[in-house]
Formats: C-alpha cells, structure tokens, sequence
C-alpha cells in the first residue's frame, strides 16, 4: 500500500524529514558503534561527532537568517521573513545542542563544564542574541514592523560568527583550534574523518527538514491570521 | 584509556531528545493552528 503526498502532509511527515531521520540514524550509529575511541581522550571523544556538526549548523542557521533578513529588506517578500524565522529559531535548538554537548566534553577533558573563554562566552552570548530575536518576533504584532526590526537585529547578530570562529587565534583559549577548517589540513585518522562528515550531512540534512517544518507552521499561522483579518473588516 | 563512556553517552541521549522534542513541539503548534481555523470555520 503506498500513501498519497497529501496522506504523508497530514501525518505531518514528507520524504525529506524520512531521509534525514535515516541519515541522522546512520550517522549515530557509525559514531557508536563504528568508530574507535580516542586513545587519549578516550570515549568522550565521540561528543565530537555532534558537537561540531551542531556548530555548523548553527553557524549555517543563523548566517542564512541573516542573509534572508537582508534580502527581505529590498524585497519585502513575507517568504524570506518566514525563513528567516524558521533558520533562527532552528539555529538556536542547533546552538542549545553545542551548549549542552561542550560542557559534557568539557568535563572528562578539561575538569571543568565551564570556563569562561572567548569562544565558549561568544557561542554564550550568540544564543541569548538570537533568543532576544525570537523574543522580538513574538513582541511586536505589525508583520511589516516585526520584518524589519528582526532582519536587522539577524543581520548583526550573525556578525558575530566570524569572531567566533576567529576567538580560537584572537584570544588564548581553553578551547582547542578547528581541526577541520585547520589551514595545516584536517589533523585526524580517516575512520574519524568519514564519520564526521557523515555527521556533518546528516545534521545539515536535519537543519533543512526542520526549517522545512517550521516554515509550514510560519504559513499556516499567517494564513490563519490573514482569514481573522479578513473576516473582522466590515 | 579513561573511562568516560557515560559523558558522550549523556551528550547523545541530549541532542536526540532536544531534536525529537523540537519536532513534536512544531508539529503540536501545527495542530493548534488547525484546531484554531478549524473552530473559525465551524463559527462562520
């Protein structure tokens, strides 16, 4: 039996969500069972395979909410606005991720869950910037208003990731400096590389299902509140 | 090697669960909406 596309809508799951699930198993899975530990850090190495991907996508999240902002600001095209709403509120679960796995990486490594370094602080602070976005969103009812005020506070909250990437050179850190955008080349065994870049995919295969989502949830809402409108003028 | 399974352990039970309920928390917002216009409609 084979279920229709709009069968699939209203379970509320399509093909992209599945394939990402799929690869997102996949990518657990190789992390888990497929991949050594490291000889040093030992098994809490692994929180690597998520921590980084996380990152990335958060990076990736709140640059594309920025550059959607920007757009929407010559454009004025309620589309770019709704994604830019998804991409960030999508990045901030993305950078809860990084804020829950680095203490947890921190721990075994360091013996601390915190310390207060440029790049721990900076990623801090990048979270509470686009939660203070979320915030103004649900602030202010104007969908024009909302637009601009939002493009601009994601246009200059996503100029803080080139200092985050950068606080690693800049300052002296207890955090360690990218072993993958290392200019020296990727420093780890090829087994450790495969299942990061599978990592990789799969959570950038999660961000795109999960802003996919969140923008039918932006849709509906605006075509919901676009029928009261309606409905209340005389 | 140290024994320090249970971190990453932790790490990934985390990340699932953060993912897994940030999907269900979209998809209950979806269904609010539809209950919403679904009463919208049955007033009208």
């Amino acid at each position: 039996m084979t279920s229709t596309p709009s069968a699939r809508a209203r379970a509320g799951i399509d093909w992209f969500a599945l394939v990402a699930i799929v690869a997102m198993g996949a990518a657990f899975v190789r992390a888990i069972v497929f991949t050594p530990p490291d000889r040093l850090q030992g098994f809490a190495q692994k929180i690597f395979y998520v921590h980084l991907p996380s990152a990335w996508v958060a990076f990736l999240a709140f640059g594309l909410t920025a550059i959607a902002g920007g757009v929407w600001l010559f454009l004025k095209d309620p589309r770019l606005d709704r994604f830019a709403e998804s991409s960030a509120e999508v990045g901030v679960i993305f950078t809860t991720g990084v804020l829950i796995s680095g203490p947890l990486w921190g721990k075994p490594i360091w013996g601390a869950w915190w310390v207060w370094d440029a790049r721990l602080t900076l990623t801090l602070f990048l979270w509470f910037l686009y939660l203070g976005y979320l915030v103004l969103r649900s602030a202010v009812d104007d969908r024009e208003a909302r637009a601009r005020y939002s493009a601009v506070v994601g246009i200059l909250g996503a100029l803080l990731i080139p200092f985050i990437h950068l606080s690693v050179y800049i300052f002296r850190t207890q955090h360690p400096t990218p072993i993958v955008a290392n200019p020296t080349g990727i420093q780890m065994p090829g087994v450790m590389i495969t299942t990061l870049f599978l990592a990789l995919g799969a959570f950038t295969l999660l961000y795109v299902a999960l802003v996919r989502a969140r923008m039918r949830l932006a849709s509906e809402r605006d075509a919901l509140l676009d029928q009261a409108a309606a409905e209340s003028t005389p | 090697m140290p024994d320090n399974a249970i971190y990453y352990q932790v790490a990934y039970g985390a990340i699932i669960a953060l993912f897994v309920g940030y999907a269900f928390s979209i998809r209950l917002r979806r269904q609010a909406i539809a209950r919403k216009r679904r009463d919208a409609e049955r007033a009208r």
